[in-house]
């Protein structure tokens, strides 16, 4: 039988099926974080005698909140560093960490045909690698801490075929939108939506991994775009590059339960104007005339309302969507010898993400536009630290949820790519970076 | 085991889990105190639950618990007295941490949801799956066979751990 790459993944993890149509599934990697392992760890250090299956599966991290902001935070911090000691687990302190899903990938932790599992959502980054890489429980990662598997059903697979080039202007996060958009909200529940295409090809590992990164804004188990000589080369150029590893790909006439087909030179900048990542739109365009309204209640908006003359009163560039080197070089082309306008933060991904910045002297052209530079955390993203927004507040952001009280309570959010956020911070409203003029330099001024 | 009691209604689609717990609770190492601030996140969510005192079954629209995968979502509700939920669809991770937490995840059709909406008390029958409406007739619904058994008793915990020597087996050989 042809099989889609997600069959392969599958069929290579499966210790048992079980009943209803379930399966046990060995997890190659468990990734951890101060947020939701300490309940799954104290619960197996009570009832199973502290015996993890393998602690070197395990690689653990401070990443939501770093540091600590307050007691609690300190407690789950505190927890995860003498937890990750006592097993002799991998573990990144507050100064050489980052947000899971961008430092996990950067250090070469995760390699094609691995199985991958995260207290958290946006796992399904990982699926960029040709990893089968998802979000789940605290219970389920205690599950898979303590026996090595997930309990899961076998997700159906979707072909999401982006043919063709993306225009210049236009941007993974721009792509990712735009799937969510074509396939619905919770149009991807149930699925693993599988890439494939010229459009696909053509993205380094860090659009992919801001393409799969919003797999679960469809509802979707996870994103998969299998290993190529893209992966090959940026997994040779991290700390551990790793060997050893077996690109897989999906057979030739795989049978896939939906198919989708996109042309990548149709996708235009978008910035979403609902409660939902699918309730977006191109940035030149205008808040749709059959908008929900709740949604526009929420946002505070007017169907037809042209979306570039919504004002905004902060722009956060950061979260495991888009915070790594190259969206900060995007953002950094925009603010570079401009001013903002508005409150603006600029969070990177991890601390290496922030030093490889720094190198490249981008946080001079942030700090000289006026945006808060800061050290690595999810920060504002969620609502947690370092960031959130005040209700009935407007903030453009290149994070991947905008769903009611997400930033804040009663704050509203508009997601958008790292340069659209850079060109809104300049203009304090929603802006196109093409509205941004050059700056003038001192010797042409001179002159 | 039976969940009786009346209804908590929210008739919309994609109630996601920051609604449900918002991030800002999640501070801690245990799964206590989150009954409190149940619905926090949801613009109506304070009035919806002064409405309904004493609610013990949500019933929502599609989608229910998409977005975070925060178990501190199952928490809540039991904190609050929510053991069941009935919806026609649920978003993957949060049906998973209902089931592990024994929060009863109930699917049916929105036509039968939009009619529980308006009822005043429920009785699920989690072994028979089946659900009664003011005792009225009833209605048939389906669980997982094998995550209905962490919900009756045991808990998925201990299955998992009963595995251990033959996932071992099973990577050996690998």
């Amino acid at each position: 039988m042809k099989r889609s790459l997600f069959d392969k993944l599958w069929d290579a993890h499966v210790v048992e099926e079980l009943p209803g149509g379930n399966a046990l599934v060995f997890m190659d990697l468990v990734v951890a974080h101060e947020i939701t392992t300490p309940p799954g760890a104290i619960a197996i250090e009570k009832e199973f005698g502290d015996e993890l299956y393998a602690g070197e599966r395990i690689v653990a991290m401070i990443d939501h909140v770093a540091p600590a902001k307050d007691a609690a935070t300190a407690i789950q911090a505190q927890t995860v560093r003498v937890w990750a000691k006592r097993h002799g687990i991998r573990f990144h302190d507050i100064g050489d960490n980052g947000i899971c899903h961008v430092l996990v990938p950067e250090r070469g932790y995760v390699t094609p045909g691995m199985t991958v599992c995260c207290g958290d959502s946006h796992t399904c980054t990982l699926g960029a690698f040709g990893a089968f890489a998802l979000g789940i429980g605290t219970t389920a990662q205690a599950g898979a801490m303590l026996a090595g598997c997930l309990i899961l059903q076998r997700p159906k697979v979707m072909r999401v075929e982006v043919t063709g080039t993306l225009p210049a202007d236009a941007t993974a996060k721009d792509l990712t939108l735009s799937v969510i958009a074509t396939i619905g909200f919770r149009g991807g529940t149930g699925y693993v939506l599988e890439y494939a295409g010229s459009a696909i090809r053509a993205l380094s590992m860090e659009q992919r991994m801001t393409l799969c990164n919003m797999a679960i804004e469809a509802g979707a188990t996870t994103g998969l775009v299998a290993a190529d000589a893209t992966t090959a080369a940026y997994l040779a150029a991290t700390p551990a590059a790793p060997t050893g590893w077996t690109p897989l790909q999906a057979d030739d006439d795989a049978e896939y339960a939906a198919h989708v087909t996109i042309d990548a030179s149709a996708i235009r900048p978008v910035v979403s104007w609902g409660t939902n990542p699918g309730e977006n739109a191109p940035i030149d365009g205008v808040v749709p005339f059959d908008a929900a309204a709740e949604s526009l209640a929420y946002m505070d908006l007017q169907p037809g309302q042209a979306l570039r003359s919504i004002a905004i009163d902060q722009a956060f560039i950061g979260s495991c969507t888009n915070s790594r080197i190259g969206d900060l070089r995007a953002a950094a082309a925009v603010l570079r010898g401009q001013r903002v306008s508005v409150p603006t933060i600029v969070t990177p991904g991890s601390q290496l993400v922030r030093r490889q910045a720094e190198r490249e002297g981008l946080h001079d052209i942030f700090q000289d536009a006026g945006a808060l530079w800061t050290h690595s955390s999810c920060g504002p993203c969620l609502g947690m630290s370092m960031g959130v927004i005040a209700a009935g507040t407007r903030c453009v952001s290149s994070s991947n949820r905008n769903f009611p009280g997400r930033m804040g309570d009663g704050g509203r959010v508009h997601l958008a790519a790292p340069a659209v956020v850079a060109a809104s911070a300049i203009l304090g409203r929603i802006a196109s970076p093409s509205e941004i003029e050059a700056p003038v330099s001192a010797e042409m001024a001179l002159a | 085991m039976t969940v009786e009691g009346t209804v908590l209604p929210i008739p919309r689609a994609n109630i996601d889990t920051d609604q449900i717990i918002p991030a800002h609770y999640l501070t801690r190492i245990d799964a206590e105190g989150m009954g409190e601030h149940l619905f926090e996140g949801m613009p109506d969510g304070a009035h919806l639950l002064a409405l309904h005192p004493g609610a013990s079954i949500v019933v929502a629209g599609e989608n229910f618990g998409c977005g975070s995968s925060r178990e501190h979502a199952a928490w809540a509700l039991l904190g609050r007295g929510f053991h069941a939920v009935i919806a026609p669809s649920f978003a993957r991770i949060f049906l998973e941490n209902a089931y592990n937490n024994g929060v009863v995840p109930v699917v049916l059709p929105q036509r039968i949801v939009d009619e529980l909406m308006g009822a005043r008390a429920l009785s699920i029958d989690v072994e028979g799956e089946t659900l009664r409406a003011d005792g009225g007739e009833p209605i048939r619904f389906e669980l997982d066979p094998l995550r209905k058994q962490f919900v009756l008793g045991g808990g998925v915990l201990k299955y998992l751990a009963s595995k251990i020597p033959g996932v071992r087996a099973w990577e050996a050989a690998r």
